[in-house]
């Protein structure tokens, strides 16, 4: 079934958008449309989480609450979801939810501006974990900033909030949630206005079909990148097709060979998963944006976007990880390494899509990755770095290194892994192969770092890596 | 004259007035005042030159852009084109910009995103000229935007030569950028007449007020401006909202319509003034204690590309120079450099952070060349209660308690203890390092401009029910200030807080209002209402009086009845009574701060009114590899007087030194040589996020606190001076540099302690070994 109309659970009702503009951004549609305000616009670039709202999904009969950025969220990506605004909290007698008066009674707020954003992360915290730890409250807001309060009472509203009781009005109407949103959650969408495309199509077969017929479409996963054509450009992009309701494409599954990610699968669901195999791999994947970015954001959508730092790049360079492109007919894998072209273009040809990525498992390797930015949270690198080697009896095995941050593409270091590989593992071999990377890399300078110091931290983590395997602990300051 | 009672004072945690609703999206900021019908939309078309003359502007395409209903320019301005506050310098319109993001027009457009659009379809050409970025360039050309200061005291240079010990060296604090997590926007109805409803989000509606009369060569009495909240202001808008306000009135003028602007925040940031940065080359003779016996000192800041309130901020840095401590002889010129950049502009401080930083510097450079713990220099420099108690402005410090702060947090925070685990974790750690720091802050309080320290109040009680309205000049910008406004008018009459409100802030309830800055919002309109207050209570009184016949004596409010000597009213049938007897409800109140007195020419006499105090203990740690850091602990004890509610004050003390420690790590205006700004947005400005708060975080109010002075409830403000208490971040980073050459260097690193400042930093001490 196909149609041209969206359909959301809002207010525990089904609401109807005919032939929505495909490129109007969901804060825009409520506070202009729904005459919300209590959702703010900070900056719409999903900077700073005032405009944080959270989205129900139905999964395994399941209703799965994920907070997002609506600055930069398409209002036809709402199809099949349910909307919670910070204003839906409030009980139908007017009292407050749990989370709201937490932070009243420990003074979360001052100003006030960002309050909303900061009720609906941890709302959305409250609502999926029944016991959360001290630092998933610090992740849970890591993409919500504060000017005022320097975060102290928030975090303790929060961990106030560990032993309430999570029943609320969200639970109660846990069931008839759940029917309504399995009501819509059965229809591909077509929509075209004013010249304006978008698709989003529900098989793969379908997805063929739309992309023979709409080649220069662009393809959307969780637009955290893309929407900034409209917010910040302030262009339109006049042919949409949206990836992540095709079932198909969201998956994580691993034959002990690799892991095989589904091109839609967003990274919050791929950094638990790889955990066990690749514990830094998580590591990374945690300050590779906020959670509002991670619920939504997915590694196809890293790739594709090739940016020269794109954290999840290096890594997926260094573990020599594939990706499946599909066109019309036919299916290509490709390594990554042959997959990137120069700055921000790939081998992704009009008509293909990206399927799925491999990660090869390397069972008798040290995998380690490390970035370094001037903040922690939800910052973009200056430096990310990904080593990937075997060593037997201190020589040198098998070596992938990779660095995102250091060129115009997330790239290799070639010469310092030829330096190393079959080497012993000296002093004056590390020596080397530091002053290897100066042939490897020849950075910029911008706002986020000097070249100066982005060629020094490059040698820095490498002498990290080997000092972290001789003293067999980890040494930075976050771990 | 505000007269306070000992056993009156009230210290009471108490939720934010508005906490409620903020949580629950039911507060209103400019933005979301609902919209009527036919309302329109701006956008502003700025330069993408820093230093030009513009030959040709063609806006053709920009009129005909969908959904453009108006476009603007100089042209349309009747009267005065500028902005500026207290001088000329900051054009609406130019067609000279000076600056990358300078406005050049705007367009009213029927939505938001169309008028965004239409801006960028001006086809401009520009004669570029040479621009000045640093303020090193700037020295060097002479470009300022005021004439340079000197200012002495005692014999500097004679004190230096005489000295055992002498130092030289240079240091920079960097630029910060406010971003309030609400943008700059304005909202501007037409009225008949020819007058305008202005909603702005400013830290000042009186001279938003003045600023669009002379712009339109209107009385005062036309313009009504009103401010319910703002998403944050930290200083930067206590003008820069002006350009907005006035934008906006302008787009309303010409179309007849409702105008909102509200920025996006990289035009935002483009356009607005930041914090200034400081440059200082030092002289210091010191005995071999430590003690400062000269110091000469050339402090240049970068002011953007006109005075704004550089004068006042430079002055402040001045009178901050010295922060806790005694300076005998002192030489200091101060050069306020014009640059091709955003004229800067109040922030949090205002200069006076940026000052202590400079003084502090300096103390912990004797530290380290006499090998000693920079706590035991700090404590031998400080003021003194009996003599070394003269400022270098002539100012005698009578409140002074830095030393019982000082010491206080030394043992609570175990700060002696801590520094030998420290070093031993150093000795065994090759790569992370440890450091820690204890600075001082003494931070004036009152405008340094005289006639700023005044304030209205307007106080109504209503009839029927006894409820009591209150509006003031002052700004709630998170501070927390309506509530501290509500709680003293509750004490005053008894009443509980719920029977109180305090509402928008508007020119014409309470007109000719300072902006709310300078720490001293509560202070000032708080005794303006306690004034109103007290005059009403006169009408009651005498009613009472010539009504009942009670005995002279003051009338005690509390716990909603009015005791009389022999008589005893329910605060509401005494008001309803009054009513019924045609008795005035209603007062204006007034205060204006007593005692300061200050030639700037001169450069002497009292500038404050009194000073807070406060200390703070921090512990970082870095990485030596990449110069990440960390913050693992932080012990404040800060001086708030009497507080009158100390969770709001608890507030600001953490916010504040958070927003410190932003400004002095990780917070990095850049500039590029072009003059255009690269970090303005979230992506590239990175203000500090929920893992940047100190590990483990001890904030404590100084329990003896009490003003001195005569003010509200004997409290004292903590608005901006909780912010320096982040000094001692940057200095716990440099001991921990200073410990990968055992302290045998004092490791050069200029504000902000970036990764990159931190790791070249490390860098250059080993290359000195």
């Amino acid at each position: 079934m196909t149609s041209s109309n969206i359909d959301f659970v809002y207010q525990n009702q089904i609401f109807k958008i005919k032939n929505p503009d495909s490129n109007e951004i969901l804060l825009n549609y409520i506070r202009t449309k729904l005459k919300k305000i209590g959702s703010k616009n900070g900056c719409s670039e999903g900077g700073c989480g005032a405009c944080t709202v959270v989205l129900g999904e139905l999964k395994n009969n399941e209703i799965n609450y994920k907070a997002i950025n609506s600055c930069i969220t398409f209002l036809p990506t709402l199809q099949g979801k349910q909307l919670i605004l910070v204003e839906d909290l409030i009980s139908k007698e007017g009292s407050l939810h749990p989370v709201q008066k937490a932070m009243v009674n420990y003074h979360g707020s001052q100003c006030g501006i960002c309050t909303p954003g900061f009720v609906m992360s941890l709302f959305s915290m409250f609502k999926r974990n029944s016991k959360f730890k001290d630092n998933e409250i610090k992740d849970s807001i890591a993409g919500n900033l504060c000017r005022c309060t320097g975060y102290q009472p928030i975090i303790k509203a929060a961990k106030s909030l560990k032993n309430k009781n999570k029943f609320d009005h969200f639970s109660k109407n846990k069931k008839s949630t759940i029917n309504l949103l399995k009501k819509i959650n059965n229809k591909s969408i077509v929509i075209y206005n004013e010249g304006k495309k978008y698709f989003a199509p529900r098989y793969i077969l379908e997805l063929k079909k739309i992309l023979k017929k709409n080649t220069n479409s662009e393809l959307l996963s969780g637009g955290t990148d893309l929407s900034l054509i409209v917010t910040k450009e302030r262009k339109d992009i006049n042919s949409i097709i949206y990836m992540n309701s095709i079932s198909e494409l969201s998956y994580i599954k691993n034959n002990k060979k690799y892991i095989d990610i589904g091109a839609s699968t967003p990274l919050i669901e791929l950094e638990s998963y790889i955990q066990k195999y690749y514990p830094d791999f998580t590591k990374i994947l945690k300050r590779y944006g906020s959670p509002q970015i991670r619920n939504v954001a997915t590694v196809a959508g890293n790739i594709a976007t090739a940016s020269p730092i794109g954290d999840c790049l290096p890594l997926l360079l260094a573990l020599n990880a594939k990706v499946v492109l599909q066109g019309l007919k036919k299916t290509k894998i490709l390594f990554l390494d042959d997959f990137f072209i120069s700055y921000r273009k790939t081998k992704l040809k009009k008509g293909q899509f990206i399927h799925s990525i491999r990660i090869p498992l390397f069972r008798n390797n040290t995998f380690k990755a490390y970035k370094v930015s001037k903040r922690f949270d939800d910052d973009i690198s200056s430096v990310c770095a990904a080593f990937n080697l075997e060593i037997v009896k201190n020589k040198v095995q098998s070596v992938r290194i990779a660095y995102g941050g250091m060129a115009a593409v997330a790239k290799r270091a070639i010469y310092c892994e030829k330096l190393l590989l079959n080497s012993l593992v000296t002093d004056e071999i590390i020596h080397k192969a530091k002053k290897a990377l100066e042939k490897d890399f020849q950075p910029i300078s911008d706002m986020r770092a000097s070249k100066l110091y982005r060629i020094e931290v490059a040698k820095n983590l490498l002498e990290k890596f080997f000092a972290e395997i001789k003293q067999k602990k980890l040494i930075g300051i976050y771990a | 004259m505000l007269k306070i009672k000992e056993e009156s004072l009230i210290s009471e945690k108490r939720p934010h007035e508005s906490g409620e609703k903020h949580v629950s999206g039911r507060a209103y900021y400019t933005d979301d005042i609902p919209e009527q019908p036919g309302t329109l939309f701006g956008a502003i078309g700025w330069s993408k030159k820093a230093n030009a003359i513009i030959k040709k502007i063609n806006l053709d395409k920009v009129v005909k852009s969908e959904g453009v209903i108006s476009v603007i320019t100089a042209k349309d301005i009747p009267g005065r084109n500028d902005v500026g506050p207290v001088y000329d310098g900051d054009p609406i319109f130019t067609t000279k910009p000076e600056y990358f993001g300078a406005p050049l027009f705007a367009v009213a457009a029927t939505t938001t995103e169309l008028a965004r659009k239409a801006v960028l379809k001006a086809k401009i050409s520009y004669k570029s000229l040479k621009p000045i970025i640093s303020i090193k360039d700037a020295l060097k050309k002479k470009s300022y935007v005021l004439k340079e200061k000197i200012i002495k005291k005692g014999e500097a240079l004679e004190a230096i030569k005489n000295s055992v010990n002498r130092l030289k060296g240079h240091f920079t604090t960097g630029s910060q950028e406010h971003f309030a997590l609400e943008g700059h926007v304005a909202f501007v109805i037409p009225q008949e007449d020819k007058d305008f409803k202005v909603f702005s989000s400013t830290q000042h509606p009186s001279e938003t007020q003045q600023i669009i009369s002379k712009m339109l060569n209107q009385k005062s009495n036309t313009i009504t401006v009103e401010t319910r909240r703002i998403g944050g202001g930290f200083g930067g808008k206590e003008t820069q909202s002006f350009i907005f306000a006035a934008i906006c009135t302008l787009l309303a003028k010409k179309t007849k319509r409702p105008v909102k602007l509200r920025m996006d925040r990289d035009d935002d940031i483009i356009i607005t003034g930041k914090r200034h940065d400081f440059y200082s080359e030092y002289e210091v003779g010191f005995d071999e204690l430590g003690v400062i016996k000269g110091l000469k000192l050339k402090l240049a800041s970068r002011c953007g590309i006109s005075p704004d309130l550089s004068g006042a901020i430079n002055d402040r840095a001045l009178l901050h120079i010295d922060n806790a401590y005694y300076l005998e002889n002192v030489l200091i010129e101060n050069y306020l450099c014009k640059t091709n950049t955003a004229s800067n502009t109040a922030f949090r401080g205002f200069g006076g952070n940026q000052g202590m930083m400079a003084i502090e510097n300096i103390i912990d450079h004797i530290a380290s060349s006499l090998k000693k713990d920079s706590a035991e220099i700090r404590r031998r420099n400080f003021y003194q209660k009996k003599k070394k108690n003269i400022t270098h402005y002539n100012m005698k410090i009578e409140d002074n308690i830095i030393q019982e702060i000082f010491d206080q947090l030394i043992k609570t925070s175990s700060y002696k203890s801590r520094q030998l685990d420290i070093k031993k974790f150093n000795s065994e750690n090759r790569y992370l390092k440890k450091g820690i720091a204890i600075t001082p802050v003494k931070f004036g309080i009152s405008f340094t401009t005289w006639h700023l320290n005044q304030a209205g109040a307007l106080v109504h009680i209503y009839c029927n029910d006894g409820s009591v309205h209150v509006n003031t000049g002052a700004i709630e910008m998170g501070q927390g200030t309506y509530t501290k406004i509500a709680q003293l008018a509750a004490n005053e009459l008894g009443l509980p807080f719920s029977k109180v409100k305090v509402s928008a802030t508007r020119t014409d309830k309470v007109p000719n209002t300072s902006a709310s800055a300078a720490s001293s919002t509560t202070d000032l309109n708080g005794a303006a209402t306690i004034n109103a207050i007290s005059k009403i209570k006169k009408n009651l009184a005498s009613f009472v009086k010539r009504k009942y016949k009670v005995k002279d004596g003051e009338a005690i409010y509390e716990n909603g009845l009015v005791k009389f000597k022999g008589k005893s009213f329910k605060f509401n049938s005494l008001i309803k009574e009054a009513y019924l007897n045609r008795v005035s409800l209603s007062s204006s109140g007034f205060y204006a701060t007593p005692k300061i007195n200050f030639d700037k020419k001169k450069f002497t006499g009292r500038p404050f009114l009194y000073f807070c105090y406060g200390a703070a203990v921090t512990e970082v740690i870095i990485d030596t590899l990449t110069g990440e850091n960390k913050i693992l602990r932080t012990d404040i004890l800060h001086d708030a007087g009497k507080a009158i509610n100390p969770a709001i004050e608890m507030g600001q003390i953490e916010g504040g030194f958070v927003q410190g420690a932003g400004w002095l790590t990780m917070e990095e205006v850049n500039w590029k040589s072009n003059g255009e700004i690269s970090t303005h947005s979230p992506s590239t400005y990175k203000i500090p996020a929920v893992s940047d708060m100190p590990e483990k975080f001890n904030a404590e109010i100084f329990k003896k606190g009490k003003n001195i002075e005569n003010v509200i409830n004997k409290s004292k403000t903590t608005g901006e001076p909780p912010l320096m208490n982040a000094m001692s971040v940057f200095f716990a980073i440099k001991n921990a540099i200073a410990s990968t050459v055992n302290y045998n260097i004092n490791p050069k690193l200029d504000a902000p302690a970036t990764p990159e400042k931190i790791l070249m930093s490390i860098k250059n001490l080993k290359n000195k070994i």
